[in-house]
């Protein structure tokens, strides 16, 4: 259920996205025209700051009446990197670290081979190669997870800011199949900005699943689009004298799309519910690795069955289908893909067995103990 | 689309403790009771665990006191359900009747026959059938030919009813019959009638499924007499009601459990160093956390009072995919290395066999996505 939050913001969120959010400005950034002024007018309205604490000139809102904000980035497919901002941001709140000015990026430090936070004396270095780093060339901090390298791992996840605009530091650009930017970062000796103790104890990789909470409710914002899309395109359509939606073969495809879309909001839904329940902090890996599983498994069959219902005039770059269904296939792949954590949950699945599984699945703590350390 | 919502439900410690209540009496009644009988999951037939769970007041546990019932919430009856069907408890003798027709009469004949017989399915001793299909009429419901007409002692019934679960073992029918001839308002005329099936006219027929079971019958009625109050509801309203019943017989935690002894199974067969294997298994996980979600929002929806009829069926669509799905992964990582007589292969053969089913009974496939369809405001 919506609290007056939730509906606060998905109001504000609708009138900005759908004013500002145009398919040319789509287009354009997707030709690599950063779109400065949707910048200006996402940080004008503190939407980037929705989850900072009020000290670092935030709104404190909670994941729950936030999770419009995330949803409306994949249901306009708004091209700037505002949830990777968002997410660092409250990161960095939470860890007591100052909120830089600029659009942030995020790293999980132990997703990435022979990329470490070492020590260095006094200070605390990051080296070594991240790969696949959302909007690299667009950002102008990083804000990573990490344990420092050869410390034990029962110590709790560090938040460090990285400076990107300084020495040492090597971006390639590239761009994700939906032609977001997106590429690689090589830190020689890079010393952190900040750095400081992440203070939750029931996230183990805090940017890499905060990371998928707020994907999961991206790709769910793009699957509503691609259903809102193909419902309408089945209407209108006429084909041997009506519309092509009058089809029960059209009507079954559609039908099996609302229920993946409707799953895949479920899960998300609960996800970002639990992060705000005090009582559910027990439950929020397993919520947070339910819904990225859910939602990228959909995206996959969603993005086919819209594309199938539209024909080739959904293969043009003219319509806008494809914005919605190429980010749902470079979603459904960052952090983490749904094998990435299905795998998880099907370890934990395995460890509970037959007499353990189905107490942890009522309890949603299937994965509580693999952070049983902290 | 945005009109099609089920919104997360929480349950609140009461329910939990109840849970812990339940989890504690299903550990000793189905102490002895092997991973083969819990496959039939809600299909499996004891009239003594029935009994069992009556004394328990865990049957038709929302209901008035005066009917027999604990005046429990919609939500503890949930978690009731849904530890019982995890369990793969044998609920199939009273399940219709909790279910759906006790409602049914609670709702349309509060005074007459809801006090007569609602207290003997809440102990467990009565059972229901449902006299829907017809052999010519399956998914087109409202082409039914059974019909009642007037007679000096009521109503005098003729015609047939097929696929009819459990109606060897039930004490009553709840028959959907034509009362008037049709029209071209293809929905009148259609009246919902209580038969106690120990009227006379009445045969009971099994048929055997393929599992080698006869759970489904068929049922011919060949002028059966029954008394005017055992109409239910307005003569004429048949179809609105059967809607109302519908809606309670696809939201339930039955329509996305019924393969819950095989997954159980594969989790104790799985190598745990088998990567590949974890994934899939999570894979089914993250639905099975998902598809609970959905059919308990739905329950919370009910207990609001609202009619979440299209959720409903996406929550139908949604679970037999799921369930339906546990047999092909059951077969892709185990097929090949799965030994006769072991527990998991018992349970993966019986499984698969009776998969197709899940989605047929309820409604198919088919007419749940174009009700969703028509949800979605396809014209």
């Amino acid at each position: 259920m919506q609290s007056d939050n939730e509906r606060m913001i998905a109001d504000t969120v609708q009138r900005i996205f759908t004013d500002n959010i145009t398919h040319a400005v789509r287009a354009h950034a997707e030709a690599g025209q950063v779109p400065e002024g949707i910048w200006r007018v996402i940080t004008e309205n503190g939407l980037h700051l929705a989850l900072a604490s009020a000290d670092a000139g935030g709104s404190e809102l909670t994941w729950h009446d936030a999770y419009p904000i995330l949803r409306g980035i994949g249901y306009w497919q708004v091209p700037v990197p505002l949830a990777e901002t968002l997410v660092a941001a409250a990161l960095l709140s939470d860890a007591g670290i100052n909120v830089p000015e600029g659009p942030m990026t995020l790293i999980e430090v132990g997703r990435h081979d022979g990329l470490h936070l070492q020590r260095d004396a006094q200070t605390l270095i990051l080296q070594g190669r991240a790969v696949n780093v959302p909007w690299a060339s667009v950002a102008r901090w990083a804000v990573i997870s990490a344990h420092v390298h050869e410390v034990p791992a029962t110590e709790l996840p560090r938040i460090a800011l990285i400076d990107l605009a300084q020495e040492g530091v090597i971006v390639s650009a590239g761009r994700t199949v939906a032609g977001e930017p997106q590429g690689e970062l090589k830190f020689d000796a890079v010393p952190t900005t900040a750095t400081a103790t992440y203070p939750s104890t029931y996230l183990s990789e805090p940017v890499l699943s905060l990371g998928a909470l707020a994907r999961s409710a991206m790709i769910v914002g793009a699957l509503e689009a691609a259903l809102h899309e193909s419902v309408t395109y089945a209407n209108d359509r006429v084909q041997f004298g009506r519309p092509i939606g009058k089809n029960q073969a059209i009507q079954q495809s559609l039908a099996e799309m609302a229920g993946e879309v409707l799953s895949a909001r479920m899960a998300t839904e609960v996800a970002f519910t639990s992060m705000s329940d005090s009582g559910r902090a027990h439950s929020r890996q397993f919520d947070v690795a339910v819904a990225k599983v859910r939602a990228s498994e959909s995206a996959t069959r969603v993005s086919s069955i819209a594309h199938q219902v539209h024909g080739a005039i959904g293969f043009t770059h003219e319509h806008a289908l494809h914005f919605a269904t190429r980010r749902l296939w470079a979603w459904r792949k960052d952090f983490g893909s749904d094998a990435f954590w299905a795998n998880r949950l099907g370890h934990a699945a395995i460890q509970a067995g037959s007499e353990g599984f189905w107490p942890a699945l009522t309890d949603r703590s299937l994965l509580a103990q693999t952070i049983a350390p902290y | 689309m945005q009109q099609i919502q089920i919104d997360p439900c929480s349950l609140d410690a009461k329910c939990e403790a109840l849970r812990a209540e339940a989890r504690e009496f299903l550990a000793e009644a189905l102490c002895d009771y092997r991973p083969a009988d819990r496959a039939a999951n809600w299909s499996g037939v004891s009239a003594e665990f029935s009994r069992k769970l009556g004394e328990r007041g865990w049957i038709g546990m929302t209901w008035p006191k005066r009917f027999g019932g604990q005046e429990r919430t919609a939500l503890e009856r949930y978690v009731v359900l849904e530890e019982l069907l995890a369990a793969g408890a044998p609920v199939g003798a009273h399940w219709i009747a909790d279910r759906q027709s006790g409602p049914l009469l609670m709702r349309f004949s509060p005074e007459v026959l809801a006090p007569r017989i609602l207290p003997g399915i809440t102990r467990g001793e009565t059972f229901f059938c449902i006299g829907m299909s017809e052999p010519n009429s399956g998914s087109d419901l409202a082409s039914i030919r059974t019909r009642a007409e007037r007679c000096a002692d009521g109503w005098k019934i003729n015609g047939s009813k097929v696929w009819t679960t459990g109606a060897q073992r039930a004490h009553y029918m709840i028959a959907l019959v034509r009362t008037a001839a049709p029209s071209d308002e293809r929905h009148a005329g259609l009246s919902q009638f209580l038969i106690d099936m120990r009227t006379p006219g009445i045969t009971v027929r099994p048929i055997r499924n393929y599992l080698g079971e006869a759970e489904f019958n068929e049922v011919f009625l060949d002028n059966v007499i029954v008394s005017d109050d055992c109409v239910i509801g307005a003569p004429g309203d048949g179809w609105k009601q059967v809607g109302a019943e519908l809606a309670l017989e696809r939201s339930g935690p039955e329509r996305y459990l019924s393969s819950t002894q095989l997954l159980l199974e594969m989790l104790d067969a799985a190598d745990p160093a088998d990567s590949a294997m974890a994934t899939e298994l999570g894979r089914l996980t993250a639905r099975y956390a998902t598809m609970r979600q959905m059919s308990l929002g739905v329950a919370g929806m009910l207990s609001r009072g609202e009619s979440p009829g299209v959720a409903a069926a996406i929550v139908k669509d949604q679970g037999a995919l799921l369930e339906q799905s546990i047999p092909d992964v059951a077969h892709a990582l185990f097929g090949d290395t799965a030994l006769d007589q072991t527990s998991l292969a018992t349970v993966q053969n019986y499984i698969t066999q009776a998969s197709p089913s899940f989605s047929l009974r309820g409604g198919t496939r088919e007419i749940l996505r174009g009700i969703i369809a028509r949800g979605l405001s396809l014209r």
